[in-house]
């Protein structure tokens, strides 16, 4: 009988192969940030969050923005798992009269919490979630997921000093530090590293974690839960493309599709065609 | 000529206070803009509906987004610069495009209204700029009292909404005849006849009055017109008025270009083609000053305006000659 960890870790393979389907089905989309994010997905969806599927606008849910929204695809394939709508939408994702829009839409697709992608806004919107939350007494968290190439902007840290001003204990933001962005290695790019003493200089409750192991994500989730007067960071180190060899640490994959070798190459490392 | 003065920013304030006790779904975002719009009288009363965010504008307008979308409906109030310029794409994107219910209070609307502070504090391009974004209700109201009407008829009208308002030192529009403010419908504030229409928004609308005025002692006709909601327009009420008139004035503190003359030259053109004059800021950048010396000195004149109608009556008799 598998653990829960394992149950999860094999969720997570199957949101890998999803989103892989999805993009290659679809011919266009960004692979290797959805894979980087894929883990700390599952983990919301599959063990930390209260959704209910059948309401997706259920007033007392959690909530999750994908502020990093090129992400998408991963975000997709686990809304479908979870219920909210058909994998058979997945040759659709980009295309014309599609719920699966190429960066997540609050008016086009159930489970979607806020518009996102343009980069930067996810903490602050987050952030308005989490003071109506206290506002009505409600006990619902929010989740933010940005990338690391994404604090370069400055709302983020606009965002991050009114979220430690207002005590926002049910707000927690995982940062996909996959090490690169668009342009390349953030190193190189954008000089934002290290992440973590900076956020933490703002006085919020930080934590590093391997963003791909399930134990660590799911224990630092806990964590940040228990900390009722300060928003929380978990800078989750995680590799580009994690699960598809072809695709790891290779900013290629930033954006594209792969086409039916690469497609079956993926598969094949993620455990085989659904 | 001495104005009466009511502060448009304390007319908000106050109606927002009042529309607060009605319901509790109302919230404050102010990004350090208490003091603009005297809000402790608001943090007092609902300390617990009050968002102090910093000095940070795109920020506030995404708290806005995520306090409007789990239901309750802030108000964001600041400058009208840093809502609709610093922070326009969070605007268009997490509140226009989702259609959430934040309600934008522009202060300093207007070159005049910006008045001492120089270019940097004063916002003649909101109009325009918040005209090319689909879904937001945009409202310039033309004194205090009608912004204690905008004020509580945007808060029950579903969706993002813009309300521009002063420097706390604005104009009462005596002479309006009392017509009363209701959302999309423009008012017709004196009709002495049918040879020209100025069309008119903002504190600006007294200048209006005056013209028509100074117009009818010359033995023109003018009818003036207060189009305080600049999205949705009232297109059916200006076709008419251009139908009867055959020539137009536009007044506005406001870049010509995307504002009211802008608004009323696209009715114009799809509709009826009119001759149209069109007084506003054109192509310049203002300066500090007084209010009335400055509009006069950038050509929103009251002499400006009554020049502008006679041009645009000229062309119109050119036309049918």
């Amino acid at each position: 009988m598998l653990t829960e960890i394992e149950e999860l870790q094999d969720v997570a393979r199957h949101i890998r192969r999803d989103l892989i389907t999805m993009i290659h089905l679809s011919g266009d989309g960004h692979p290797a940030p959805s894979l980087s994010a894929a883990d700390i997905i599952t983990a919301l969806y599959f063990k930390i969050m209260q959704v209910d599927p059948l309401n997706p606008q259920w007033e007392d849910r959690d909530r999750l923005i994908l502020s990093k929204g090129h992400a998408c695809p991963a975000l997709y394939a686990a809304l479908a798992l979870k219920g909210y709508f058909s994998r058979d939408l997945y040759p659709s994702l980009r295309h014309i009269n599609s719920k699966l829009q190429g960066h997540p839409d609050v008016k086009k697709t159930p489970g979607i919490d806020s518009t996102a992608g343009s980069l930067g806004n996810g903490i602050s919107m987050g952030l308005g979630m989490a003071l109506a939350g206290t506002l009505m007494g409600k006990g619902y968290f929010t989740y933010v997921i940005t990338g690391d190439g994404e604090l370069n902007e400055g709302v983020i840290w606009e965002a991050i000093i009114a979220a430690k001003h207002h005590k926002a204990g049910r707000l927690i933001v995982f940062v996909d530090n996959n090490e690169y962005q668009s342009g390349g290695k953030v190193v190189n790019v954008s000089g934002i590293m290290p992440i973590l003493p900076k956020i933490e200089s703002f006085g919020w409750h930080c934590q590093e974690i391997d963003g791909h192991n399930m134990a660590e994500i799911l224990k630092a989730t806990k964590a940040a839960q228990a900390v009722i007067d300060s928003p929380s960071v978990i800078v989750a180190h995680t590799i580009k493309g994690k699960g598809v060899p072809f695709m790891e640490g290779n900013n290629a994959w930033h954006k594209g599709a792969p086409n039916k070798e690469q497609y079956q190459e993926a598969m094949i490392a993620l455990g085989g065609v659904e | 000529m001495i104005t009466k003065q009511e502060s448009t920013r304390l007319a908000f304030r106050d109606s927002l206070i009042e529309l607060a006790a009605e319901d509790s779904r109302i919230v404050l975002v102010c990004p350090d803009s208490a003091l603009v719009i005297q809000a402790a009288v608001f943090k007092e009363k609902y300390p617990d509906r009050f968002f102090e965010v910093g000095i940070a504008e795109q920020n506030a307008v995404c708290v806005a987004a995520g306090l409007a979308s789990c239901g309750l409906i802030p108000f964001l109030a600041t400058y009208a610069g840093f809502i609709t310029m610093r922070a326009c794409e969070q605007v268009r994107t997490f509140v226009a495009y989702p259609g959430l219910n934040v309600k934008f209070i522009g202060a300093n609307g207007g070159m005049a209204s910006g008045e001492r502070e120089g270019v940097t504090h004063q916002f003649f391009e909101d109009i325009g700029i918040l005209r090319t974004i689909s879904g937001i209700t945009v409202v310039v109201p033309a004194d205090a009292s009608q912004v204690k009407a905008a004020v509580k008829a945007v808060a029950v009208t579903e969706g993002p909404c813009y309300i521009r308002i002063g420097s706390g030192r604005d104009p009462v529009v005596e002479n309006d005849g009392g017509v009363p403010f209701e959302l999309g419908k423009v008012r017709i504030l004196k009709n002495e006849g049918n040879d020209v229409v100025i069309f008119v928004m903002g504190f600006v609308t007294n200048r209006a009055l005056e013209a028509a005025d100074l117009l009818n002692k010359e033995g023109i006709k003018a009818t003036v017109v207060d189009v305080h909601t600049l999205n949705p327009l009232d297109v059916e009420a200006i076709v008419s008025l251009l139908k009867k008139n055959h020539a137009a004035v536009t007044v506005e503190d406001h870049n010509i270009i995307g504002g009211l003359g802008s608004a009323i030259a696209e009715v114009s053109s799809e509709e009826i083609p009119t001759p149209l004059v069109r007084i506003g800021l054109q192509g310049l950048y203002p300066e500090s000053g007084h209010p009335e010396p400055l509009l006069d000195k950038y050509n929103i004149g009251v002499v400006d305006i009554v020049n502008a109608a006679k041009k645009a009556i000229s062309k119109k008799s050119n036309r049918s000659s």
